[in-house]
């Protein structure tokens, strides 16, 4: 559905000028993902600093669309499918913001792993980073266009995540059983692949919010969960 | 439960048709908001309600409208107690040439409301501050009415609606000319009435209609287009007009 322009101009400008930034702040968290695998998988140090610095620019595009979201409820009082825009803007963009910092955090620890891992590693990372980049991406398309098809399709696709982190996991602690000596980059790894799967479930996070955005009624059901994890965490 | 049921109700002036095929249940004691662009038929509508457009020489009224489960528009209605009744604040303040005083005694009187003077007295002073007024007239209740400003005088109506206890009270843009503080006196009045009366009331203000409201009617070109919850008309409507009209893309 896409709505006539409103006659206000400047608050049709106010609400276009929000979702353009989140737009352009899921762009940096795809960039930011995508390098930060890239680092740790190619043992570089350069791309990683790339990415740790370039996380104050998506922080800075939260602050500004929290900023944003105020003044539009404060001045503009939204209603319907403006409310719903200016609401999920906002979740989104914190969504955004963990999906920052947690590619921040794979490459604080690219810093600390200095030789190259073995293979089979950081294939397996590799494949479950591309496919959470993907869904990324994909959930990125489905904001710019609204498209809640698109959502549920990211939405269902999160247990591939979940079984593909699984078999991550898996690899992870296969080498730190194998040597001692792996036992600090092992639990390094073992964060990274967390990590990745905790981007994948903001990723789903998002997709709701999409949903949400255009229909108005919450995404029903649970989830299709994956294999149980190897290691239990808060979920 | 429903206080009133509209059905097919069709209005028109002269030759020209105000309102087309309307059909609304009104349930009562709830808060029932009309909103829609300006000459949609809100107030013609209200007007509806309590036989006020009789008053209109060419405005012919078709249809059924039951309050209590009885057609008001049979020929038998006693229409000046169908008025005692459903209670009505207009959209331009109307004051009688009188005493601030006696246009709240004066229907409380006629009514036989009050046994003395005292209990008159204390209906005067209880419908003023009910209406956000009291403080501001109490000691001028001898002055005449239209000597308030705009915004007093609609509060003064709206004491004057209420001082007789009216089953529905109909409310046509009560607020319009009511500075902020007046307006949430109103609206805290208008929370409180219902859970003795039914309301309905007209504004153009679409936070008030939310504010107040717990079910709302829109109309455009004298047809409802959608009524449902406020809640849902407001956050999730089910027709494209009326979300058109409410988030400000409409014309
Ligand atoms: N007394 C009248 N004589 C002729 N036409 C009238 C009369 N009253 C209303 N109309 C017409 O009926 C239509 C509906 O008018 P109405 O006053 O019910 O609109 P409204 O929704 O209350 O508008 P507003 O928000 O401006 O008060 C309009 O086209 C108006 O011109
Ligand atoms: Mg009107």
């Amino acid at each position: 559905m896409t709505e006539k322009p409103h006659t206000v101009k400047s608050y049709e400008e106010q609400l276009q000028q929000l979702t353009n930034n989140l737009v352009v702040m899921g762009g940096n968290c795809e960039t930011a993902l995508g390098n930060s695998i890239k680092a740790l998988c190619n043992n570089d140090n350069t791309i990683a600093e790339a990415v740790i610095d370039n996380d104050t620019v998506i922080d800075n595009f939260e602050s500004q669309i929290e900023q944003e979201v105020v003044d539009l409820i404060a001045l503009r009082q939204p209603m319907a499918i403006d409310l719903r825009e200016t609401v999920t803007a906002l979740k989104i963009s914190s969504d955004l913001e963990r999906v920052g910092d947690l590619a921040k955090n794979i490459s604080k620890r690219t810093k600390l792993i200095n030789n190259n891992l073995p293979d089979n590693l950081t294939q397996s990372i590799e494949r479950v980073g591309a496919i959470v980049q993907k869904q990324l991406k994909l959930v990125l398309d489905a904001y710019t266009n609204r498209s809640p098809e698109i959502a549920v399709d990211v939405w269902e696709k999160d247990e591939e995540v979940d079984n593909l982190t699984n078999l991550c996991m898996e690899e992870v602690i296969k080498y730190l059983k194998s040597g001692k000596e792996n036992v600090e980059y092992g639990s390094h790894l073992l964060f990274v692949t967390k990590n990745i799967e905790r981007i994948g479930d903001h990723v789903t996070n998002i997709a709701e919010q999409i949903y949400f955005l255009v229909n108005g009624s919450y995404l029903e059901g649970d989830r299709p969960k994956g294999s149980q994890p190897i290691v239990n965490g808060e979920k | 439960m429903n206080k009133i049921e509209a059905k097919k109700v069709n209005v028109f002036y002269g030759d020209k048709q105000a309102l087309f095929d309307i059909n609304m249940d009104i349930p009562e004691r709830q808060v029932t908001a009309l909103i829609g662009p300006s000459g949609c038929g809100k107030s013609t509508f209200l007007r509806c309600l309590n036989r006020m457009n009789d008053v209109i020489e060419i405005c012919k009224v078709e249809g059924e409208i039951k309050i209590n489960d009885y057609d008001i528009n049979q020929k038998s209605t006693d229409v000046v107690r169908l008025r005692e009744k459903i209670g009505m604040v207009f959209q331009k303040p109307n004051p009688f040439p009188k005493t601030l005083y006696e246009n709240i005694s004066y229907g409380p009187e006629i009514h036989g409301m009050a046994q003395s003077k005292d209990e008159l007295d204390q209906i005067v002073e209880d419908s003023l501050k009910k209406a956000a007024l009291w403080n501001e007239v109490k000691d001028r209740l001898n002055e005449p009415g239209t000597g308030l400003s705009g915004g007093q005088q609609q509060r003064l109506c709206i004491a004057r609606a209420i001082s007789v206890k009216p089953e529905v009270i109909l409310m046509d843009e009560p607020c319009s000319a009511l500075d902020p503080i007046a307006t949430a006196q109103i609206e805290e009045l208008i929370d409180e009435l219902k859970k003795e009366h039914t309301i309905v009331i007209v504004t153009h203000s679409m936070s008030q209609a939310a504010r107040v409201s717990q079910q709302t009617g829109f109309f455009h070109l004298g047809k409802l287009i959608e009524v449902g919850s406020t809640d849902k008309i407001f956050k999730n409507p089910n027709q494209q007009q009326t979300q058109d009209y409410i988030t400000g893309r409409f014309g």
